[in-house]
C-alpha cells in the first residue's frame, strides 16, 4: 500500500502542464528515488479524471473507461510516495471525491491508511477569468468575452460555463470538497507568483510542495499551455463560428487547438494581452479578499503568499476588448494563420506523395512476390539480354525461332 | 434546531417514500440524524421525491435499495452538482447557491437518472442470450432456394428486417445478392437517423442534430439515401439495387408474410437513450455501447415516448430541397423501385413539431429506475 499520496487537484492555468510534463518525463528518475508518478502516457491522469467524474471530452472519454481504477491500483501497489496530478480534478463532486480518496487508501479521521496530501495551485482571478474564456475559445466556444463574463457572474450558475468555471476556480469550495476529511496541515496551497517575477519561482514552489527539492530531475521540458493575445483570441472565436461545426473533435484538436492556437497564434507576443475588463475588477477584488480570509482561517499550508491571489488591477488605458478588436491586428493574425495552414497543407501533400510512392513500391513488391520464380527468371534474362548488342541479337533469333515454332504449332 | 437535521429529516422521509416537497417540510419536529457522510445534493433528493410520486401513482413504493442508490448517485455531464437546499443551514459561504429542489429543471434530474440507468445498462454486459429453441433453430435454417439479397438503407429498419428474415430462414447474403434499399420520406429518414445515432454515439439533441445538418447544407450520413444507393451499387453492382418504399411489396418479393419492424421509439424515448448513452460511454468499451443499449433499452422503450420526432417548420425549406434532390437523383439513376418514389417527399410539417420534452423523458427514466433493466419488472417494494 502506498504510504503517502500527493494529490494535485487543480487549478487550471497555474502551470500544471509544465509540472505534469516534468513529472512524466522524469518518472523513471523519480521511481529510482522512491516516488511514483504512475503514467504510461502523458495524459493518463487526465483520462483517470474523466473516468472518475464521468466527463465527456470530445470523444477522449472513450479511452478513459476504467482509467481511474487502474491509476488508483498503481498508486496502492507502490510502496512509498505517489503523485497524482490533474487540474480538472478540481471540479469533482463530494461523492466523486469520497470515491477517489477511498480508492487511494485514505481513511477519514484516522492515522491508518494512506497519508493523503492535497496540493492545489492557485492564481489570481484577475488572470484566471480571461484565461478561462480563452481556454473555452480553444475548445470550440463561440461566445463573446462579454457573454462569458455574464455567465460566470450569474449567481445561480445555471449555465454549464458558469458551473464549470466556479467548479474549477472557486478555491475555498474546491478545498471544502476535497479537503473535508484531510487535516489542514496536509493541504498545501501553492500560489502562482505575480506577473513579471522570477520565472523559476513557481517551479520552486511546486518543488517544495511536492518534496522534490533534493531530487535529481531533468527540467527542460516543452509542454505548456500557451496563451493568446486579444486579436488572436478574437480570430480563433471567429474561426470557431465559421468552421467548428465542420470539424469533429479528432480534427479540431490537431488543426485548430494545436496548430493554429498553440503553435502559431500563441507565438505572437506583441499583440495586446487579454485581461480582465477594468470595470470587473471591484467584484473580483472583493471576492478575492473573502477567499484569502477563508484560506487563512482554515490554516492550510501555504507555499508562496496568499497575497499573490490579489492580482494586479487592470489598467483602463491598456485594456483591449476581444469583442471589438483592432481589425487590422485580427487581419495580421489571420494572415499568419493562413500561412501556417498552407505550410501544413503543403507538408501533408508532400507526405501524401511520399506515401503514394511507397504504396506503389509496395504494390510492385507484392506483385513480384506473387509472380512465379520461373517467370521472374525469364524477365531477368530478357532484361540482361536487352542490355547488350549481342544479347539483343540472340533475343531476335529466339523470337523468330519461337514465332516459327508457334506458327508451326 | 439545526437546519441540517431538518434537511436530514426530509431526506430520511424521502427514503421512506415521502412525497412532501422540501418547502412544505415542517420547520420543527421532523428532524433526523445523518444517515450518510454528507447530505445528498438537491438533484438527487428531488429525483427521489419524483420517483416516490411515480411509484405512488402505480400503487407501489420505492425499494429502500433503489432510494439509497438515487441518494448516492453522481450527476452526469458538466453542470452543477452538490447543490445545497435552500433554507438548509445557511452556513455555506462558497459553492453553488442553495436551491429549492422541487424547482429544479427536469434536465437537472435527468442528469442523475441517466447516470443511474447507465450503471444498470452496463451491468447487463456479459449476460448470456437465451438459447434458441429447436423450433427457432429449425425455422432459422437457411432455405437453399431463397434468392440472394441484402437489406440496406435506413439503419434501424434494415437491421430489424434482416434479423426477422434470418429467423425465417431468409438469411441475407449469398452470391450476387440484390440490395434492397429501405427508404421513406426524408423527415422520417432523419428521425430514424437521429434515433440510430442516439444508440450508437449519444450525440446531439434532435434540435441540435437538425440545426447542424441544415447548417452544413447536406444530409447526415445515416440519412443520405443517395450515398447509400451509390455505395450499394459499388458493392453489389449496378442493376442490383432496388429502392423500397413499400415494405409489403418487399415482403411479397421475398416470399414472406411480413417484415419485422424496428422497435418504435418516440422522440422522448430516443432522447432518453441518447442521455443514457453519454455516461455509458465511460463505463463500457466504445464498441459495446450500441449493442448494450439496443439489447437493454430498445425492448423496454418500444412503443413509448410519444410520437417520433418531426422536423420543425423553420427547416421546411431545407428539408424540401433535400428531399427533391434525393427524389430527382434516385429517379435519374433509374433504380428499380418497390412502391411510389413520391413517398420520398415529405408531407406538410405540423405547426407544432414533435421534439423531446424533458418532463416526458424524465417520466420514462423514472419507469426505468422503478423497474431497472437489470431485473424483471419489480414486485411491490418491501421495507
Amino acid at each position: 500500500m502506498s504510504e503517502r499520496v500527493l494529490l494535485h487537484v487543480g487549478t487550471p492555468k497555474t502551470g500544471t502542464s509544465y509540472l505534469q510534463d516534468v513529472l512524466f518525463q522524469n518518472r523513471s528518475r523519480l521511481l529510482k528515488q522512491g516516488i511514483s508518478y504512475p503514467a504510461d502516457r502523458f495524459d493518463d491522469h487526465f483520462l483517470a479524471a474523466l473516468d472518475l467524474m464521468r466527463l465527456r471530452w470530445g470523444g477522449l472519454e472513450r479511452e478513459a473507461v476504467g482509467a481511474w481504477d487502474r491509476l488508483a491500483e498503481r498508486v496502492r501497489e507502490h510502496d512509498g510516495t505517489s503523485i497524482v496530478s490533474h487540474e480538472i480534478f478540481a471540479t469533482a463532486s463530494r461523492t466523486q471525491v469520497e470515491r477517489a480518496l477511498r480508492s487511494l487508501g485514505h481513511v477519514p479521521g484516522s492515522d491508518e491508511g494512506t497519508e493523503v496530501h492535497l496540493v492545489i495551485s492557485v492564481r489570481d482571478l484577475v488572470r484566471q477569468v480571461p484565461a478561462e474564456w480563452q481556454e473555452n475559445v480553444k475548445h470550440r466556444a463561440t461566445f463573446r468575452y462579454a457573454r462569458f463574463l455574464d455567465l460566470i457572474r450569474d449567481p445561480e450558475r445555471n449555465h454549464r460555463v458558469g458551473a464549470w468555471f466556479w467548479g474549477v476556480q472557486e478555491i475555498p469550495d474546491i478545498l471544502d470538497r476535497w479537503g473535508a476529511t484531510i487535516p489542514p496541515e496536509r493541504v498545501h496551497v501553492v500560489t502562482v507568483p505575480p506577473p513579471g517575477g522570477d520565472r523559476d519561482l513557481l517551479w520552486q514552489r511546486f518543488s517544495t510542495a511536492f518534496g522534490l527539492d533534493d531530487l535529481d530531475l531533468e527540467l527542460g521540458t516543452k509542454r505548456a499551455n500557451p496563451s493568446l493575445g486579444v486579436p488572436e483570441s478574437a480570430l480563433l472565436r471567429r474561426i470557431n463560428r465559421a468552421a467548428a461545426r465542420d470539424l469533429p473533435p479528432v480534427q479540431y484538436r490537431p488543426l485548430v487547438r494545436e496548430l493554429l492556437a498553440h503553435q502559431t497564434l500563441s507565438k505572437r507576443k506583441k499583440s495586446p494581452r487579454l485581461s480582465l475588463p477594468p470595470e470587473h475588477y471591484p467584484w473580483v477584488a472583493e471576492l478575492t479578499e473573502e477567499w484569502i480570509a477563508e484560506l487563512e482561517a482554515k490554516g492550510y499550508d501555504v507555499v508562496g503568499d496568499l497575497a499573490d491571489l490579489r492580482g494586479t488591477e487592470p489598467s483602463a488605458e491598456n485594456w483591449a476588448d476581444p469583442d471589438h478588436p483592432s481589425e487590422r491586428q485580427v487581419a495580421q493574425a489571420g494572415v499568419v494563420a493562413i500561412r501556417a495552414l498552407l505550410v501544413e497543407a503543403a507538408e501533408r501533400q508532400a507526405e501524401a506523395e511520399q506515401l503514394r510512392v511507397k504504396l506503389e513500391d509496395a504494390r510492385r513488391d507484392l506483385l513480384r512476390a506473387r509472380t512465379p520464380r520461373l517467370l521472374r527468371s525469364m524477365e531477368w534474362t530478357v532484361r540482361r539480354l536487352e542490355s547488350s548488342e549481342q544479347g539483343r541479337k540472340a533475343l531476335d533469333v529466339y523470337r523468330v525461332a519461337r514465332g516459327r515454332s508457334s506458327r508451326s504449332a | 434546531m439545526s437546519g441540517g437535521r431538518r434537511a436530514w429529516g426530509w431526506a430520511a422521509a424521502l427514503r421512506e417514500g415521502s412525497t412532501t416537497p422540501w418547502l412544505a417540510w415542517p420547520e420543527s419536529g421532523a428532524e433526523a440524524d445523518p444517515f450518510a457522510d454528507g447530505l445528498p445534493g438537491a438533484q438527487q433528493l428531488a429525483l427521489l421525491r419524483r420517483l416516490n410520486l411515480a411509484a405512488e401513482a402505480q400503487g407501489r413504493t420505492v425499494p429502500r435499495a433503489t432510494a439509497d442508490r438515487v441518494l448516492a448517485a453522481g450527476v452526469s455531464g458538466r453542470g452543477r452538482s452538490d447543490l445545497p437546499l435552500v433554507g438548509d443551514d445557511g452556513t455555506r459561504r462558497f459553492g453553488p447557491r442553495p436551491v429549492d429542489p422541487d424547482a429544479l429543471p427536469d434536465d437537472e434530474l435527468l442528469r442523475v437518472a441517466s447516470a443511474l440507468i447507465a450503471d444498470d445498462v452496463a451491468a447487463t454486459a456479459g449476460q448470456p442470450e437465451p438459447p434458441r429453441s429447436l423450433v427457432e433453430r429449425a425455422l432459422g435454417a437457411r432455405r437453399p432456394w431463397v434468392r440472394s439479397f441484402v437489406v440496406v438503407g435506413i439503419q434501424r429498419r434494415a437491421e430489424a428486417v434482416s434479423e426477422g428474415l434470418a429467423e425465417q430462414g431468409h438469411r441475407p447474403g449469398g452470391r450476387r445478392p440484390t440490395a434492397y434499399l429501405l427508404a421513406d420520406d426524408l423527415g422520417a429518414v432523419l428521425a430514424e437517423a437521429w434515433t440510430a445515432r442516439c444508440f450508437d454515439q449519444g450525440g446531439p439533441s434532435w434540435v441540435e442534430f437538425l440545426r447542424g445538418s441544415a447548417t452544413f447544407g447536406h444530409l447526415p450520413p445515416r440519412a443520405d439515401l443517395l450515398r447509400m444507393a451509390r455505395s450499394a451499387v459499388e458493392r453489389y453492382g449496378a442493376g442490383r439495387v432496388v429502392v423500397v418504399l413499400d415494405t409489403d411489396a418487399l415482403a411479397a418479393e421475398l416470399g414472406v408474410r411480413s417484415l419485422r419492424a424496428a422497435p418504435r421509439l418516440g422522440a422522448n424515448a430516443a432522447d432518453l437513450v441518447r442521455r443514457v448513452g453519454q455516461p455509458l460511454g465511460l463505463l463500457v468499451a466504445r464498441e459495446d455501447r450500441p449493442g448494450l443499449l439496443r439489447a437493454s433499452l430498445a425492448p423496454r422503450l418500444d412503443g413509448l415516448g410519444g410520437p417520433v420526432p418531426t422536423v420543425p417548420a423553420r427547416h421546411a425549406g431545407w428539408l424540401s430541397t433535400q428531399a427533391e434532390r434525393v427524389h430527382h437523383d434516385l429517379a435519374a439513376a433509374d433504380y428499380p423501385v418497390l412502391g411510389d418514389l413520391d413517398r420520398l417527399l415529405p408531407g406538410p410539417l405540423p405547426a407544432e413539431p414533435v421534439v423531446p420534452v424533458d418532463a416526458e423523458v424524465l417520466a420514462l427514466a423514472l419507469g426505468l429506475l422503478l423497474d431497472p433493466v437489470t431485473a424483471r419488472p419489480a414486485k411491490e417494494g418491501t421495507r
